[in-house]
């Protein structure tokens, strides 16, 4: 299903439960939505470069079964774009709901 | 060169050093995780290395998205050049000091040419002077946060076209090929310096970024 656009709100919302690899990420939204949201796992990297530029997120290198990892942590600016990014897909959903059960 | 060799030459392509060491050591890690828990549910180790190269999807659609986030070759090739030109001009306290005597120098000129019957060149020379101040003004002034070096790039740009319209009046269309020639390294740079901005953090932006 193409979820373009909501990629970042996914990953903010991810990472809100605990700080996470790129690749646990990945398949957490798959898991979560059910294999509804299957994306190509090449295009998560450059949407959590945006967001750690913009200051949502902070990587740090750890270090998992001997293999090195980068972690990403949600901000405290990240929750906040995550809690506005919730009320505006609501208010977008229940839009689309109204308009498409009315037909 | 394996599959994920080819998938990161393509989803590297025309990136800054740094940035594809950046991108090349995440998509191994990605690659790798992939890869084990393909063959953890029992996949063969080729159809688990297929599988988690086509989970990486699109190589090329992959790069544009990587080259709208990281910085490119040409970018970083700038912010170096920049670096350079000014730590250039802050290691020789001369040329530092000759910034403010530009204007003096200009002004010395526009006197000269006034009062040897050139006041029409004296008059475009003055205009040409006061368009390019911005610039020699730019190292004096407080210009070093975000939206104050937003202001200053308007005011730069506004001063740079108007004095051009001024000095070539009602014959800008005539030179406007001249005109475009000259001003586009500037605009190209301004483009650049604007996706360079897009990319960094500002705490982590130069003072050219600013300008």
């Amino acid at each position: 299903m193409n979820f373009k656009g909501t990629l970042p709100a996914l990953i903010l919302e991810t990472l809100m439960h605990e700080p996470s690899h790129g690749y646990r990420i990945a398949q957490m939204i798959k898991e979560r939505s059910e294999g509804v949201l299957d994306f190509k796992e090449g295009t998560l990297y450059p949407a959590l470069h945006k967001l750690e530029s913009e200051g949502m997120v902070e990587s740090c290198e750890s270090v998992e079964n001997g293999r090195p990892r980068r972690y990403y942590r949600i901000t405290k600016a990240g929750r906040g774009a995550l809690t506005k990014d919730r009320a505006e897909w609501r208010a977008l959903s229940r839009a689309v709901t109204t308009i498409l059960e009315g037909a | 060169m394996t599959g994920l060799d080819n998938w990161l030459t393509q989803a590297t392509r025309h990136l800054a050093k740094d940035s594809v060491a950046q991108v090349r050591a995440e998509i191994q890690q990605h690659y790798e995780a992939a890869r084990d828990a393909a063959i953890t549910e029992g996949a063969a180790a080729d159809e688990a290395d297929r599988s988690a190269l086509n989970a990486l999807g699109d190589a090329k659609t992959a790069n544009r998205q990587y080259r709208r986030v990281l910085l490119t070759s040409a970018e970083a090739r700038m912010l170096r050049e920049g670096n350079w030109e000014a730590s250039a001009l802050c290691s020789r306290p001369w040329l530092k000091r000759l910034f403010p005597a530009v204007p003096a120098a200009v002004l010395a000129v526009v006197t000269a040419l006034f009062f040897t019957g050139h006041a029409a060149v004296a008059r475009d020379v003055l205009i040409g002077g006061i368009g390019m101040s911005p610039l020699l003004a730019a190292p004096f002034l407080p210009i070093y946060t975000r939206s104050r070096s937003h202001v200053f790039r308007v005011i730069k740009w506004v001063a740079m076209t108007g004095a051009l319209l001024f000095v070539y009046g009602p014959e800008t269309f005539k030179w406007s090929w001249l005109l475009l020639s000259c001003l586009w390294p500037l605009a190209q740079t301004e483009w650049t310096r604007a996706s360079i901005r897009r990319k960094l953090p500002v705490a982590a932006w130069p003072r050219q970024l600013y300008l």
